[in-house]
C-alpha cells in the first residue's frame, strides 16, 4: 500500500531550510486506521500531503502499491490520487454553485451514468439523502462536512486522508463525524490527522509526530 | 447525468459573473461594427445616388458651347463599341440630402421620347402618373428622389423660391417612377427657354450595358486636352475610393485603439474573475483533478462566453441597424447597409484577441500553482 522511505519535506524560509518533515518511515496497510497526533506546526499536515502525493517529498521516497511518486509525472499523479484517494479537509470545501449531490459526484474518478446513483447512496448513508438537492449555503457546518466525506468516498477509494475534518465542529458533531467516515470507508484505509486524540479511540495505530520527525507509534 | 464540471454548468449558474463578460464583448462588437456600418453608408450612398451614370457617358463642352456637335461626331464616327442611344440634354441643379450634408444633383431636361427611352434604359418601367408635356414646367422623378426630398406627386421639385433648388417656374412632380435608381428629368423645351447656361450636353450610350463601361474609358482617354468634360462611373468610383481612403485608415487606427482598449479591460475583468476561482481550482486539484483538466475547463469556459458574446454581438448589431435603417435611414432614401460584411469582419479580432489574453491570464495565474495553498487557507 503506500510506503514512505526516509522522506522529508523541506520548506525554504528565508535560505535557511525548514524540515516540515524529517525522515519519515511510515506503511499505511490495507484497511487500517491510522491517527496521527502533534502539537501545531509539528508537521502533520506536511506529512498527509507527502504521503497522499499532494506534496512531493524533497528527499526519501513515497510509493503507492509500489508505485514511487517521483517516477510518474505531475498529471499521472493526480490520477492516481483521483482514483485511488479521497480527502477531507480542515475546512469543509464545496463549490458553491453545486448541489450537495452535484458536489458529492465531484469525487468520482471516472464520471458515468453511475455516478450519480451512486453520489445518491453514498448521501443517503451519510443520512442526508433528503437534502441532496440543497447548496451548500442551505447547510450546516456539520451537514457540509459530511457531504465532503461522500465527496472523498465516492467510487470506492482505496485510502481516506482526512485532516483535523473535526476540527471547527463541536465535540458530538465530531464525533458523529469520525464515525461516519471510520465506518463507511468500506475496505479502504484511513489516515486522520487531529490534535484531539479522544477523536483516535477506534484507531488501530496512532503516530505522534514532533519537529517533523516521528516520534512514537 | 451531466458532469458538474462541465463548462456551460458554472457558466449558467454564475449569469451574474457571465454576463458582464459576454455583455463587455456584445458592446464592442455593437460598437466597432455600428461605426464600420454607419461609415460605410457615406460611399454606398454616393455610389447608389449617382448609380444612373453607369448607364450612360455624359460629355459636356468646355469653353465652347460650339463644340457639342464635333464631340458628338467623333463620337458617332470613331466609338469602338456599338452605340445605342446618343441623346442631346440639357442639366438643371437640385440637392438631395445626405446624412452628410446636401449633394448636388441634377434635374435631366430631355426630348419626349429619350425621357421615355432613358426611363427604360435604367429598367424604370412602372410610371405611376403621366410623361410630362412638351415644354411644360413638369418632371418624373423616381421613388428615392420622392422620399429623400420629401416630395408627393403634384409639389414642386424646382421653384422660383428655392435657392438650392431653381427654376424660374414651379416644375411640378406628374409622375412617378418605380424604380431603386435615383432619377429626375424634365422636358428639354422648358429648360431651354428658362434655364442657364445654354449648354447642350451629351448622354452616350453603349448599345449593350455590358459595353458600357468601355465606352466609358474610351471617351475619357479620347476626350483628354480637348475642350470637353467626361462624366463616368469609373471616375465617380475612383474619386470616392480616393475621398474615402484616408477616412479609413483614420478608421482602422480608431478600431485597433477601441480593440486595445477593450482587450485590456476584459483582461482585467478576467482576472478579477478567475481571482474568484482560486479557491474552486485549488480544492478540485486537491482532490485529484489534474491541472491540464482543469485548465482546459476554464479554456473552453472562456471560449464559450466570448463566442457566445461576439454572436449575440452580432444578432444585436444586426437587429440595431436594422431598427437604425427602418426608422432613420429609409423614410429619407438613405442607404444603410445592416448585412455589411466588412463591418462584421472588423470585429472578428475582438473575440481572438479577448480569448487570448483571457488563456493567457489562466495560463499565468493557473500553470504553477499549489493547492494546498487552499486547503490549508492560506490564500483568502
Ligand atoms: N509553505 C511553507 N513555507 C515554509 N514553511 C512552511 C510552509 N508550510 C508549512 N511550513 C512549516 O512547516 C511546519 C509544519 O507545518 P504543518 O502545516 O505541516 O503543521 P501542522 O502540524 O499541520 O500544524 P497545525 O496543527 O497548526 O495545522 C511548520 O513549522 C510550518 O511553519
Ligand atoms: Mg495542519
Amino acid at each position: 500500500m503506500i510506503e514512505a522511505r526516509s522522506a522529508s519535506l523541506v520548506y525554504e524560509d528565508n535560505g535557511k531550510e525548514v524540515f516540515a518533515c524529517h525522515d519519515i518511515d511510515l506503511r499505511v496497510k490495507d484497511g487500517e486506521f491510522i491517527g496521527i497526533l502533534g502539537p501545531s506546526g509539528s508537521g502533520k499536515s506536511s506529512l498527509l500531503y507527502v504521503l497522499c502525493g499532494l506534496k512531493r517529498a524533497t528527499s526519501g521516497g513515497v510509493a503507492f502499491d509500489g508505485q514511487d511518486y517521483s517516477s510518474i509525472s505531475g498529471e499521472a499523479l493526480a490520477g492516481l490520487r483521483l482514483k485511488n484517494f479521497g480527502f477531507v479537509f480542515q475546512y469543509p470545501y464545496l463549490l458553491g454553485y453545486l448541489s450537495a449531490l452535484e458536489n458529492v459526484m465531484l469525487g468520482y474518478p471516472n464520471p458515468g451514468s453511475k455516478t450519480k446513483d451512486e453520489a445518491e447512496a453514498q448521501l443517503r448513508s451519510l443520512g442526508l439523502a433528503d437534502k441532496a438537492h440543497r447548496f451548500p449555503h442551505q447547510l450546516s457546518g456539520g451537514e457540509r462536512q459530511r457531504v465532503c466525506i461522500g465527496r472523498a468516498l465516492l467510487g470506492t477509494k482505496r485510502v481516506v486522508f482526512a485532516d483535523e475534518p473535526t476540527a471547527n465542529l463541536d465535540h458530538l458533531n465530531g464525533m458523529a463525524v469520525v464515525e461516519t467516515l471510520v465506518s463507511n470507508r468500506g475496505s479502504g484505509s484511513l489516515v486522520m490527522v487531529t490534535h484531539d486524540p479522544s477523536m483516535l479511540e477506534r484507531a488501530d495505530r496512532v503516530v505522534t509526530i514532533l519537529d517533523g520527525k516521528i516520534h512514537s507509534v | 447525468m451531466k458532469s458538474p464540471l462541465a463548462p456551460y454548468v458554472f457558466l449558467l449558474r454564475n449569469l451574474s459573473k457571465s454576463t458582464p463578460l459576454a455583455g463587455v464583448i456584445v458592446l464592442a462588437v455593437l460598437l466597432i461594427s455600428g461605426i464600420v456600418v454607419i461609415m460605410n453608408s457615406i460611399p454606398l450612398s454616393i455610389r447608389t445616388t449617382y448609380s444612373y451614370s453607369r448607364f450612360h457617358t455624359g460629355v459636356t463642352p468646355r469653353g465652347n458651347p460650339a463644340m457639342t456637335p464635333t464631340l458628338k461626331k467623333i463620337i458617332l464616327d470613331e466609338s469602338p463599341v456599338a452605340l445605342g442611344p446618343l441623346m442631346t440634354c440639357r442639366a438643371a441643379d437640385c440637392e438631395v440630402k445626405s446624412i452628410v450634408g446636401p449633394w448636388r444633383f441634377v434635374v435631366i431636361a430631355l426630348e419626349q421620347n429619350d425621357m421615355r427611352s432613358y426611363a427604360a434604359r435604367l429598367g424604370a418601367t412602372k410610371l405611376t402618373g403621366r410623361w410630362p408635356r412638351k415644354g411644360e414646367p413638369e418632371a418624373v422623378v423616381s421613388e428615392p428622389i420622392l422620399k429623400n426630398m420629401q416630395l408627393k406627386m403634384g409639389s414642386a421639385i424646382l421653384k422660383p423660391e428655392d435657392s438650392n433648388n431653381y427654376s424660374p417656374k414651379p416644375v411640378k412632380i406628374v409622375g412617378v417612377l418605380r424604380t431603386d435608381q435615383w432619377l429626375a428629368m424634365m422636358p428639354i423645351e422648358y429648360h431651354r427657354a428658362n434655364h442657364f447656361p445654354p449648354i447642350d450636353l451629351l448622354v452616350v450610350m453603349a448599345k449593350s450595358l455590358d459595353e458600357q463601361d468601355k465606352l466609358d474609358h474610351w471617351i475619357y482617354e479620347r476626350f483628354k486636352g480637348m475642350q470637353a468634360r467626361v462624366f463616368a462611373y469609373f471616375k465617380l468610383e475612383e474619386e470616392t475610393t480616393e475621398m474615402f481612403k484616408i477616412l479609413y485608415s483614420i478608421l482602422n487606427v480608431v478600431i485597433g485603439l477601441l480593440v486595445i482598449v477593450i482587450t485590456l479591460m476584459m483582461a482585467l475583468l478576467m482576472n478579477i474573475y478567475q481571482s474568484q476561482r482560486v479557491q474552486e481550482f485549488g480544492l478540485l486539484q486537491a482532490i485529484g483533478l489534474s491541472r491540464n483538466t482543469l485548465l482546459r475547463r476554464i479554456l473552453a469556459e472562456s471560449a464559450i462566453v466570448v463566442f457566445l458574446g461576439w454572436v449575440m454581438g452580432l444578432v444585436s448589431s444586426l437587429a440595431f441597424l436594422s431598427l437604425i435603417r427602418k426608422v432613420l435611414f429609409d423614410p429619407r432614401a438613405f442607404m444603410l447597409d445592416p448585412f455589411d460584411r466588412t463591418a462584421y469582419l472588423y470585429t472578428v479580432p475582438v473575440p481572438i484577441v479577448i480569448f487570448a489574453v483571457s488563456a493567457l491570464t489562466i495560463w499565468t495565474k493557473f500553470h504553477k500553482f499549489d493547492p494546498v495553498g487552499v486547503v490549508e487557507r492560506r490564500l483568502v
